[in-house]
């Protein structure tokens, strides 16, 4: 994993949680600043993942990478079927669920670091 | 965007009661859903790889890994599906959730030995915040809201 991609993976979802949560406490939908935003996100998750299988394949990282490779893939998961999500809901419980998301993935990530370093 | 129509409670035109279909995955539901899609990814990835790679260090706790993952999956597709039957299934699902963080809660606290590697439910799930102690009942008393709505048409 690299520091700086990680660091801005964790921002940007932090920020698409934040925006999501002021959308939904103002009862309104899902809008195209939030579908950015989390092509934005899927983008660095992608990077992440070729990033972590190169660095994986260099004898770098965990010991046991199976967890490891485990968040790498699941995570790619969550922006997509949040979108999906807040399309299909067009109300302020649609907005809601992105920011559970957007929360999920920066802790996702905050793990994948613990695991990375081997510090959990 | 256009602005949906969100009536004077905030909840969609289309979840209002008055259908027969008992609508736990809309609206608010939808919120529950994400929180156990996500729930339901997290344990069945978690029991995937501790039963893939080292059964044998602590099978108890990687089978009770596995049943919980098996649960929230449950959960989560009656939840999304709604109707007569996936709500008996959610109701179902989210009770033996909640015995199952409290007695696999205690178990943990009470015989560490037996655990050597930790579940969703180890420690009453403080390894998750606690979302999973926190998630069956939220769970259990969301049905019932729409059960009751359900019954009454409105």
């Amino acid at each position: 994993m690299t520091t700086a991609l990680a660091t801005a993976i964790i921002v940007v979802a932090l920020l698409i949680a934040v925006y999501a949560l002021v959308t939904a406490l103002r009862g309104r939908a899902m809008g195209l600043p939030d579908l950015i935003g989390l092509g934005v996100l899927e983008v660095l998750l992608i990077a992440q993942a070729v990033v972590g299988f190169v660095k994986l394949s260099g004898d770098e990282g965990p010991k046991h990478p199976a967890t490891f490779i485990g968040y790498l893939l699941a995570v790619l998961v969550i922006p997509v079927a949040g979108a999906a999500w807040g399309l299909l809901e067009r109300t302020r419980w649609g907005s809601a669920v992105l920011v559970v998301a957007g929360v999920a993935v920066a802790v996702m990530i905050v793990r994948m670091n613990q695991l990375w370093s081997g510090s959990a | 965007m256009p602005e949906p129509d969100t009536g004077v409670t905030g909840e969609p035109a289309a979840a209002r009661p008055g259908g027969e279909r008992v609508r736990t995955g809309s609206g608010p539901g939808r919120l529950l859903v994400a929180v156990y899609a996500i729930f339901a990814l997290a344990a069945g990835a978690r029991a995937g790889v501790q039963i893939g790679t080292k059964f044998s260090d602590a099978p108890l706790a990687y089978s009770l890994s596995a049943f919980a993952a098996a649960v929230y999956v449950l959960a989560t597709v009656a939840l999304a599906r709604g109707g007569r039957t996936s709500f008996r299934v959610a109701v179902t699902a989210c009770s033996v959730e909640l015995a199952g963080v409290l007695a696999i809660g205690t178990l943990s606290l009470v015989d560490r030995a037996a655990f050597p590697d930790a579940t969703v439910w180890s420690g009453y799930g403080e390894g998750y915040g606690f979302v999973p102690l926190v998630l069956p009942v939220v769970g259990l008393l969301w049905l019932r809201r729409t059960a009751r709505r359900a019954r009454t048409g409105g």
